[in-house]
């Protein structure tokens, strides 16, 4: 008896705690995110106006639109290839990075984790900006090989140039929490697997990366999603030439005439939740192996 | 406030010597070679922008004499001088006030097991995924009912400014940090805290004590997340904010679409040089403790 | 020494504050309500008279593109009446109108082109304009008054127009240019590969190519616009980029050899950007035999400003032929005021005889790009042709 009244005062006392510990959050995020998104979602239902108002009046035609016309179907596709292509390239180099820095001595560490995060502290934009100096027609790199004497290079304003740009501007983003998922590894781990007779790359892949995945999985959510969504790049160092997802959001709601609001509505609708969806079992799938 | 090693790393001395010989080896050295490699590219063209910021150039794109007079223009200029400011007034209050809440939040998702938590879930990778744009106009169109319904019910007139400014940022923060922090609290020890709690320990302090230091790491990851977001954030300062209060992203880009000057590689490098300071201020006071 | 310096400080301020005054005074009739009677008609803006000091706010919020306005400008106007003009700028017509159609945005004054007036007219977005208060119109150009975006001007008033045609470099182009085949000629792009741009803009683009093929930049014919799209999509291998920023500086570095340019930034890279960049002597502007677009900013007053009266001062004061002569002198973009245009320097008044502004015969081969339901079709195409 006495054992279920304190059961359930300590049950009562998680719960208050819980309650504590989502609701400031929760409620920021309801407030804050999910109502105005919700206008977002009435407008994707709406009809376009001759001014790019909204009309009020409900169709599904922005959606048949999306999925039926190759224009828009072909902008997801570019925008899928080259953001997978980003976040392997990331992957690439962010692993790496994060491991050296993770077997560094202690005093290293943050001041190794802090030198991949300043370049980020300038503006992107500006940085963006510096690689264009470095790549145009009469830029660093082409000077640099014309006082060579080799022949000028067409760097800028290209599909590499683009692919660069957002390879540079994500790359933090994955070795953040790769460091903090290498930094909670036991690496004794692997000394217990090189005892047991594995090879150093077979302990790699059996212990260490699957124990790091969670850190895989957040590095890759989080480069992979804003690359989707990228317009900034593409035009200063891509030329303004291939329009990608976030390009085309970006027009439908502020350059095109006259804007259409319900239809880039829909647009960002459908690419939100297909990415929701793989953000949700992504992240369910790597956490479980874990458990 | 940094400290990137938990005590847990500290606390398993037997791998270190391991470590430290594994370093010798040429798989080491391709491994630094390789790190190396990467600082370079990250840090080649923040070099460029450095070293152009002090050119005679005025396109800053050449090399022609060394002058201080981009930072002198810089200076009086009172307009970016002002969007610095504004930018760092937001960028600090959203990140302190996304990584507690973010923080807070990423712990109940870890530790508890709740009805609707997969919402919760969806809510809170809703901002990762969202083009930033369409969360600037929601948020436009959100501010401006949100205003007419304030007049509404109690006459007052509101306008946007930074504080609108900074709420939206926060609203997209919180996600980063929780998502930092979330990689943390997993393969966390539990009995750790167990320990704390059998030796007498209450809630709080087994939280400030034993939880928070060994999550500090994802934390701070988070904040620093926040904090570049916010830096960098440019069309939801846009939409957001009042006139009169122009933000340096804003201003960026409008200069860098139309021209860009070496005042903005001064402003870009004194911004490096202030962070740099701060990073270095805080480890030294840090290990003095 | 310092309190030298202080007393000579405190002088100069008695004796500003005792002009004020003076002309404060001088206004302040209890008569002079906004369009009351004929009897008070301010005079020339850059003199404080016959202007109602009472009725003036401290703060005038101006939203205008970026590098519109010179400086020196708002300087004069703070230290004629007291208001201090804050600028904050915009990158599209759409970026500014998004903002105030969410209502309360803070600005008094904004600067949109001619198809964004007819938007904020219909959006009632827009303050009436009352031109009592602004009695500087009468130095605009009437060619450029009473268009179509706003018949009247009844809520907006020019502030600059351009003109869009080719800029290029002239060592590059010793023979000069004179047709769009420069841009869209496959057999001669090809020797400037990845060295010239088109602007970045769904309707200048496919209307440069429109005017190439012989038609006007309103077509919207399927057949002709199918023309259009092969046109562009050809074109795109041979292109360094879609730009509409940056152009004027491209040029003058010589990134570029050759672009579809505003005249504006064409004159910039040619005479350079105060504090910005210097120019190249070597940069022309021309409007093909073809024809090109033209285009105007104008000023117009927010419907929900509370500062309509000092947002018509400050109207009235741009209007000025000495300040816009210097306005135009600063930006390069031309201005509509005709009165304006003896007062401007001689070096700028010989590039526009060389072609950075038009003349009569270049006005022929003008058009203004209409928007309505038919032209959306444009998005379209930009949309394919970015799609390649």
């Amino acid at each position: 008896m006495a054992l279920n009244t304190l059961e359930r005062e300590r049950q009562r006392r998680e719960r208050r705690t819980l309650a504590a510990l989502l609701a400031p959050g929760l409620l920021w995020l309801t407030l804050f995110l999910a109502l105005p998104l919700m206008i977002i979602l009435a407008y994707s239902f709406m009809t376009n106006g001759p001014r790019g108002n909204i009309v009020w009046q409900f169709t599904l035609g922005n959606y048949i639109d999306l999925f039926t016309r190759s224009i828009y179907v072909n902008a997801y596709l570019r925008s899928i290839w080259i953001s997978i292509l980003t976040t392997l390239i990331c992957l690439l180099l962010g692993y790496p990075l994060a491991l050296f820095i993770v077997r560094q001595p202690p005093r290293w560490r943050t001041a190794l984790l802090f030198l991949v995060l300043i370049p980020f502290w300038t503006n992107f934009l500006v940085r963006i900006y510096a690689w264009q100096i470095l790549l145009a027609n009469n830029g660093l790199i082409n000077g640099a090989l014309s006082s060579l004497g080799l022949p000028p290079l067409t760097l800028l304003n290209t599909e590499g140039a683009t692919l660069l740009g957002l390879v540079y501007g994500e790359l933090p983003f994955m070795v953040l929490p790769i460091y903090a998922a290498l930094d909670r590894f036991d690496f004794t781990l692997m000394e217990a697997a090189a005892d047991l007779g594995a090879s150093k790359r077979r302990a790699f892949w059996r212990v260490m990366l699957p124990m790091t995945m969670p850190g895989v999985a957040a590095g890759s959510v989080l480069v992979f999603i804003p690359t989707i969504g990228q317009f900034v790049v593409s035009e200063l160092l891509g030329g303004a030439k291939v329009d990608y997802l976030g390009n085309l959001i970006q027009r439908l709601f502020l350059r095109s005439n006259p804007p259409n609001w319900p239809l880039g509505s829909a647009m960002a609708m459908a690419m939100m939740l297909a990415l929701l969806v793989l953000i949700l079992v992504y992240f369910r799938a790597t956490t479980e192996e874990n458990r | 406030m940094i400290e990137a090693t938990s005590p847990a790393a500290q606390s398993r001395p037997a791998s270190r010597p391991a470590l430290e010989q594994g370093r010798l080896t040429w798989g080491g050295l391709a491994l630094t070679a390789y790190a190396v490699g990467i600082y370079l590219f990250l840090y080649l063209p923040i070099a460029i922008l450095a070293l152009f910021s002090f050119t005679r150039d005025q396109f800053g794109v050449r090399w022609t004499g060394f002058t201080l007079d981009w930072y002198v223009r810089l200076l009086a200029n009172e307009r970016l001088m002002g969007a610095t400011v504004n930018t760092l007034y937001v960028a600090l209050v959203s990140t302190f006030v996304a990584t507690v809440l973010g923080t807070l939040l990423a712990m109940a998702m870890e530790r508890y097991r709740f009805r609707g938590r997969t919402t919760v879930d969806t809510l809170i990778y809703l901002p990762i995924v969202i083009p930033e744009i369409v969360m600037a106009v929601a948020l436009l169109a959100f501010s401006a009912l949100a205003f007419d319904l304030i007049r509404l019910l109690t006459g007052e007139t509101l306008r946007r400014s930074l504080t609108t400014v900074i709420i939206g940022h926060i609203a997209f923060s919180i996600s980063f940090v929780v998502v930092v922090v979330r990689t943390s609290l997993k393969n966390f020890d539990r009995r750790l805290e167990e320990a704390a709690a059998d030796l007498g320990a209450n809630s709080w302090n087994v939280f400030w004590r034993v939880t928070f230091p060994l999550i500090l790491p994802g934390v701070i990851g988070g904040a620093l997340l926040a904090f570049t977001l916010s830096l960098d954030d440019f069309i939801i300062s846009l939409f957001l904010s009042g006139p009169g209060t122009s933000l340096l992203p804003v201003e960026v880009y409008n200069k860098v679409r139309r021209a860009v000057t070496p005042e903005i590689n001064a402003i870009s490098t004194l911004m490096l040089v202030l962070s740099i300071t701060l990073v270095v201020l805080s480890q030294s006071v840090q290990r003095k403790q | 020494m310092i309190l030298k310096q202080r007393s000579l400080a405190g002088l100069v301020l008695a004796l500003c504050m005792a002009l004020l005054a003076a002309c404060g005074g001088g206004t302040a009739s209890p008569g002079n309500e906004y369009g009351g009677g004929g009897a008070t008609t301010p005079a020339g803006g850059t003199s404080a008279e016959g202007v109602d000091r009472n009725r003036l706010s401290r703060e005038l919020y101006f939203y205008n593109w970026s590098d519109y306005i010179d400086p020196d400008l708002l300087a004069q106007f703070e230290a004629l009446y007291g208001v201090r003009v804050i600028v904050d700028t915009y990158d599209s017509n759409e970026d500014m109108i998004a903002k105030l159609r969410a209502g309360n945005s803070g600005y008094d004054v904004v600067a949109p082109s001619d198809y964004a007036v007819a938007i904020m007219a219909a959006e009632k977005l827009a303050a009436p304009l009352d031109a009592t208060l602004a009695p500087n119109l009468v130095h605009l150009d009437p060619d450029l008054l009473d268009q179509p975006f706003d018949p009247g001007n009844t809520i907006s008033v020019p502030y600059f127009y351009g003109i869009t045609g080719i800029a290029y470099n002239a060592r590059s182009f010793p023979e000069g240019i004179d047709s769009w085949a420069a841009l869209f000629d496959t057999s001669v792009i090809a020797a400037y590969r990845g060295k010239f741009s088109m602007l970045d803009d769904e309707r200048e683009t496919p209307g440069a190519a429109l005017r190439y093929l012989g038609h006007s930049l309103n077509e919207t014919d399927p057949a002709v616009l199918q023309q259009v799209e092969a046109l562009l999509i050809a074109q795109k291998p041979y292109l360094a980029a879609y730009n509409s920023a940056d152009v004027n500086r491209k040029l003058a570095s010589e990134e570029y050899v050759i672009a579809h340019a505003w005249s504006g930034s064409a004159l910039q890279a040619r005479s350079g950007l105060e504090g910005e960049f210097s120019g190249n002597p070597d940069i022309r502007f021309v409007i093909p035999r073809e024809g090109g677009m033209i285009w105007m900013d104008n000023l117009v007053i927010v419907a929900d400003s509370p500062n309509s009266y000092t947002a018509h001062v400050f109207i009235n004061f741009l209007l000025d032929p000495e300040v816009a002569a210097r306005n135009a002198e600063w930006t390069g973009f031309l201005t509509p005021n005709q009165d304006a245009l003896p007062l401007l320097s001689e070096e700028l008044q010989a590039l526009y005889a060389e072609g950075f502004a038009p003349d009569d015969e270049v006005r022929q081969r003008l058009e203004w790009a209409i928007r309505n339901e038919q032209t959306a079709v444009f998005t379209d195409l930009w949309t394919v042709v970015k799609g390649r």
